[in-house]
């Protein structure tokens, strides 16, 4: 089994994930990651213009049902693409500005399908995994709105054509 | 006995909701549910009446007409933000 799904408190290198795709075997030929960090500043619910300061992100997830969900997205991108790897991490629990949140890696032995699967992986995961961001800042503390920008991006994916 | 869950934040306005209902009556659903929360629970049964609110059985998402059985786990699911 190449993939490798991870719900965790803990911190992830990015150059281990990146060697881990990398010597999975001789076929890969393109390794697309992914990165997701904590920003400084939040929209606020219902006031996109309005920026909230972030002392931290509290991610809180659906144990057993979160993982789930990301083994059956991964199968998903490797039903619609012809990948060797793919790795997806989702951090949990407190988190601070410039901390990592999300790894998503994919390696393939061209390009194309590399770039695609992980986009496709990140709007699915954005969209349909069970996560929660509370933010806290400024004395006070609020969960996060989904944004429609994000179920867009993710529906867009069942209009298209099977490349 | 059916165990209750609320994530995001429908754990904040359940924090003095039930975490199980005890003795289940034939024919109960997740809609069922949440209309017995009306009375001691207005607010967080108007939250779980927003339609993004999805709910799961036993980390399945069903629909709001699915019959529960003795030892289910009901989980109430707002709009998710992960990534």
């Amino acid at each position: 089994m190449n993939d490798l799904v991870c719900v965790q408190a803990d911190d992830f290198s990015l150059s281990d994930e990146y060697q881990r795709l990398r010597n999975i075997n001789g076929q890969v030929g393109a390794i697309v990651t992914f990165c997701g960090l904590v920003r400084d500043f939040e929209s606020s619910a219902g006031e996109p213009k309005s920026k909230k300061l972030v002392n931290y992100l509290t991610l809180q997830h659906y144990p057993g049902m979160t993982e789930t969900l990301l083994d059956d997205i991964v199968m998903q991108a490797k039903a619609r693409w012809d990948l060797v790897a793919v790795t997806v991490i989702h951090r949990i629990g407190n988190l601070a500005p410039n901390d990592q949140i999300v790894f998503v890696g994919v390696a393939s032995e061209h390009r194309k399908e590399a770039f695609d699967a992980a986009q496709f992986l990140m709007d699915y995961l954005k969209t349909k995994a069970t996560f929660w961001k509370k933010l806290t800042g400024e004395g006070a503390e609020q969960w996060l709105d989904a944004k429609s920008s994000d179920s867009d991006a993710a529906a867009k994916w069942s209009e298209d054509s099977h490349d | 006995m059916i165990n209750l869950l609320f994530f995001g934040r429908l754990g904040d306005l359940a924090k003095d909701a039930p975490t199980c209902i005890a003795s289940l009556e034939p024919d109960t659903t997740p809609l069922g549910i949440r209309q017995m929360m009306k009375a001691d629970h207005p607010e967080l049964s108007k939250a779980l009446s927003e339609p993004q609110v999805l709910v799961s059985v036993n980390k399945m998402i069903v629909k709001w007409d699915e019959p529960l059985f003795e030892g289910d786990e009901l989980a109430f699911l707002p709009p998710v933000t992960g990534g």
